[in-house]
């Protein structure tokens, strides 16, 4: 109806976030040279891997139209409880994250629990959070510096963000996943010919070909460093399970569909109640694996480990086009969200921007971005 | 006299539908001019075009204030010029004032801050004048109905209203506050107030109207002198239309009772107002039953408590194929074969933002799982098969639901709630806001259901629709059913009577 200006805007949409990212990577290569370097980038990839997985999580939460605030302070706590197992208690680094993760699970869980069946706002109760788990990863740790290994000898928890795969085995990763990509649009492009549904088999093969040389490029340029760091595996292991779960399950069809209209959704037979409890606890798998890396990158669990954390993850949510309505959004979207955030922070670090200023260009950047989304996402 | 508030041959289109086809309509100082017809007969919609809630443009014919032409850009306009509606969802702030409300907006201020004490000695003037004597520093919330309602009024008086529209003043109100409402009226009918009211109440009409106006589908019946009319005249203008062939239902051949309310009783949540009593009506496998009443009769709450989405049972049972169903949630009643069409579409039916496809398959999850994930084949197969079955317009199953008209939203609704392969389908007003075509469309598939043995419940507001598409007509009133009625026996006389409560009309 709206012809081919509607189109237009429908793709500068879905494309903004890369657009916006392409300025602000080509901004950083020409005022900051390293920014492109092998070393920078493997940097910026675990980085990146930090925030998205929370980021993630994030927006298994948001869909469902609700938010979560207490994840800084619980990425802080989770990682903590992890290091204080570990240094204080000299349980062996797997026991102790494994405990930790059963921790965080149990108590996001019960978040969700509280925010359904006490109907009270999730903002209200994970600001609860985010004050309560503040004090909580205090006390256990003391307000002290915590290793998270023993000293000279580094463990599991340690090594979470100081190993690389070999050369070797990213070539072997990226050949994966290459293969996995255009497997799956020849699989598909066969299968709508079959059954005559329609299927662009031209732009299928130039996504996947594009994923394909990306993973390439990537495996290249961390190998012309130390090699793949282990967080990005985590990080693509996240993003996997996200999209999995939002676009090709029941669960992420209800968190979309709760979103949209929960009152429909209820009527629809859909366990409202019930879905939303599942969409906290799988956050809290997500504050989890973000507390170790975040806690292992920093070396030792501290008073300012996940700091402002729960803001970034919302900030990538947002800027990837998540509707914090609830209802609109993908893994995809929040994934560059996460990225723009991510090489902001690390370019204007490599620049040696003063943090006040880090603080304001953030800040302006994300309100920019939703809105330019606003802008675009009006009907014409 | 020339009237105060004149409207002449106005027609209201909205997208499928002409809601007022050249209606004539006026009101004088002093004078008490009683609105009637159907839920759906266009009396809500003229309502709105004389207050100003439809704005000047977006209808055809004319406004006339004092005799002349009067063209209003909102409801602001028509409250300048003298006209306020009290609609039946009141626009009161509950958490606010009875002296914020009276003064809604308008708050007298002293060099620059809110003059607290002006307001609280204006409300209380107005509401004195109304008979009202409460605290001004109450919240509204803490009022009855009845009060809120003369809260209302006095905002309304205050602004000078010369002409006041009342939307079922007395619906929400018990019997001795009805009457003092009544007394009310009468009394600002001698002050010169020009009075436009709106009753499903006959009583009340002859009591205090001096003129009544019938609308039928969008049209002027009739205007009468109520001196001069009785209430069988009434009723007869309301409904004489004759049942065409739009009604394609088949007689049927009744299997076993398939649902069977035994009594039931339920209250809604916080012991509110609302609630079911003694409920008794069975269906049998391949019958329609239609239940008909007016708003707030509690039809939509006997289906939604049947379906687990409202109220706790206070007594009585429900049978479903002779086991006891007590289900407390939709998904129990979905599981147990219950599926339902909900009355507002776009408020509690649909995803608005999600494509076709994905509201189609919403309630059958579970059955498109393959290995956890859902198997997209399989599910587009079934959506392509029911948008072709139904006859969904849909530019694809990739299209958002909340583009489509309102007839294939519908449609897509009764194919979610037949892919569940239920055993009983309720239907809340599944013809509402569609046109004849989709109708006879919806109409065609109740029968195909039926002839595979579902039993479907049928809430109408249209006695055409319930006589022509029932196989038996329960009529409630109250909570309560009023009454029962065979096919044989139904005829729109004797169903609008049970809906009010009276005696059959002579």
């Amino acid at each position: 109806m709206s012809g081919t200006k509607g189109i237009g805007r429908e793709a500068l949409r879905e494309w903004s976030a890369a657009l916006a990212l392409a300025a602000i990577v080509a901004t950083f290569a020409v005022l900051a040279p390293d920014f492109l370097g092998a070393r920078n980038l493997s940097m910026l990839a675990i980085e990146l891997s930090n925030t998205a997985i929370l980021a993630l999580g994030m927006l298994l939460v948001i869909l469902p139209g609700h938010i979560d605030l207490s994840v800084g302070s619980g990425v802080g706590l989770i990682g903590g409880v992890a290091a204080v197992l570990v240094t204080r208690w000299g349980w062996p680094a797997v026991g102790a994250m494994a405990a930790a993760a059963a921790l965080a699970l149990g108590v996001w869980w019960l978040m969700g629990k509280l925010i359904v069946s006490q109907r009270m706002p999730s903002f209200i109760i994970t600001l609860g959070g985010l004050l309560a788990f503040k004090g909580l990863f205090w006390l256990v740790i003391q307000d002290a510096t915590v290793p998270v290994s023993p000293a000279g000898a580094p463990n599991l928890y340690a090594r979470l963000t100081t190993t690389y795969l070999p050369p070797w085995a990213g070539w072997a990763l990226a050949a994966g996943a290459a293969a996995w990509l255009i497997g799956g649009w020849a699989l598909r492009a066969r299968r709508a010919e079959s059954d005559g549904t329609p299927y662009d088999a031209e732009l299928g093969f130039l996504k996947a070909f594009l994923g394909a040389q990306l993973a390439v490029l990537f495996v290249a340029v961390m190998n012309g460093f130390r090699g793949v760091p282990l967080p990005t595996l985590l990080l693509a292991a996240s993003y996997l399970a996200v999209s999995t779960l939002t676009e090709r399950t029941a669960f992420g069809r209800r968190l979309y569909a709760i979103g949209g209209n929960a009152e429909a959704a209820l009527l629809a037979g859909i366990d409202v109640d019930a879905t939303v409890i599942l969409a906290f606890a799988a956050m809290g798998a997500a504050v989890a694996v973000t507390g170790f890396l975040q806690t292992a990158y920093a070396g030792a669990s501290t008073t300012t480990v996940g700091d402002l954390m729960e803001l970034d993850a919302i900030a990538a949510c947002v800027i990837g086009g998540t509707s914090l309505m609830g209802g609109r959004g993908d893994a995809r979207g929040v994934l560059f969200g996460a990225l723009i955030m991510t090489a902001l922070l690390n370019g204007m670090t490599l620049m040696a921007v003063s943090p006040e200023i880090k603080y304001v260009t953030r800040g302006v950047v994300l309100a920019l971005a939703v809105w330019l989304d606003t802008r675009l996402s009006k009907p014409a | 006299m020339t009237p105060v508030l004149q409207a002449r041959g106005v027609v209201k289109r909205f997208p499928g539908v002409v809601a007022l086809k050249g209606v004539d309509f006026d009101v004088s100082a002093g004078e008490v001019h009683a609105l009637c017809g159907e839920n759906g007969a266009g009396k809500s919609t003229l309502i709105k075009l004389l207050s100003g809630v439809h704005p000047h443009g977006g209808y055809e014919g004319e406004l006339l204030v004092d005799g002349r032409p009067a063209a209003f850009r909102g409801v602001g306009d028509a409250q300048g010029a003298g006209i306020a509606a009290i609609a039946q969802e009141l626009a009161l702030v509950p958490a606010l004032s009875v002296a914020e409300n009276v003064r809604l907006g308008d708050w007298p201020s002293r060099r620059g801050l809110i003059d607290w004490g002006e307001a609280r000695r204006d409300a209380r003037e107005w509401l004195g004048r109304l008979g009202l004597d409460v605290d001004p520093d109450l919240p509204v919330e803490r009022l009855g109905a009845g009060q809120r309602q003369l809260v209302e009024i006095a905002k309304a008086l205050r602004l000078r209203a010369r002409v006041l529209i009342l939307d079922e003043p007395t619906a929400a109100l018990a019997e001795a506050e009805a009457r003092r409402l009544i007394a009310l009226v009468r009394r600002l009918r001698g002050e010169g107030i020009a009075i436009v009211y709106i009753s499903h109440r006959l009583e009340e009409v002859f009591e205090v109207a001096d003129r009544v106006t019938v609308l039928r589908d969008g049209a002027t019946v009739s205007t009468r002198a109520v001196a001069e009319t009785d209430r069988a005249a009434l009723i007869r203008d309301m409904v004489g239309r004759e049942l065409g062939d739009l009604y394609p239902r088949r007689a049927p051949h009744p299997g076993d009772v398939r649902l069977e309310l035994r009594g039931v009783s339920a209250e809604g949540p916080g012991g509110a107002v609302r609630a079911i009593e003694d409920v008794s009506f069975a269906v049998r496998a391949g019958e329609v039953v239609g239940i008909g009443g007016l708003m707030g009769a509690g039809r939509t709450e006997v289906l939604m408590h049947l379906y687990g989405a409202w109220g706790r049972r206070t007594g009585g049972r429900v049978l479903l194929d002779r086991e006891i169903l007590d289900a407390r949630t939709p998904w129990e009643a979905l599981g147990a074969g219950l599926s339902l069409v909900t009355e507002d579409r776009r408020r509690y039916g649909l995803i608005l933002d999600r494509p076709v496809g994905f509201n189609l398959s919403l309630s059958t999850l579970k059955d498109l799982r393959r290995r956890g994930l859902i198997d997209e084949r399989a599910e587009s197969a079934l959506n392509q098969r029911d948008v072709d079955e139904l006859r969904i317009k849909t530019p694809s199953l990739a299209a958002r639901v909340g583009g489509l008209s309102g007839g294939n939203q519908q449609k897509v609704l009764i194919g979610r709630a037949r892919r569940s392969a239920p055993k009983v389908l309720l239907l809340d007003e599944p013809t509402k806001g569609v046109d004849v075509g989709a109708k006879v469309e919806i109409y065609e598939r109740i029968n195909a259901l039926t002839a595979k043995g579902l039993a479907v419940v049928l809430v109408s507001s249209e006695l055409p629709e319930l006589i022509g598409m029932s196989d038996r007509i329960v009529m409630m009133r109250g909570g309560r059913v009023a009454g029962e009625f065979s096919r044989a026996e139904a005829t729109q006389e004797r169903l609008i009577a049970a809906a009010l409560g009276q005696k059959e009309a002579a």
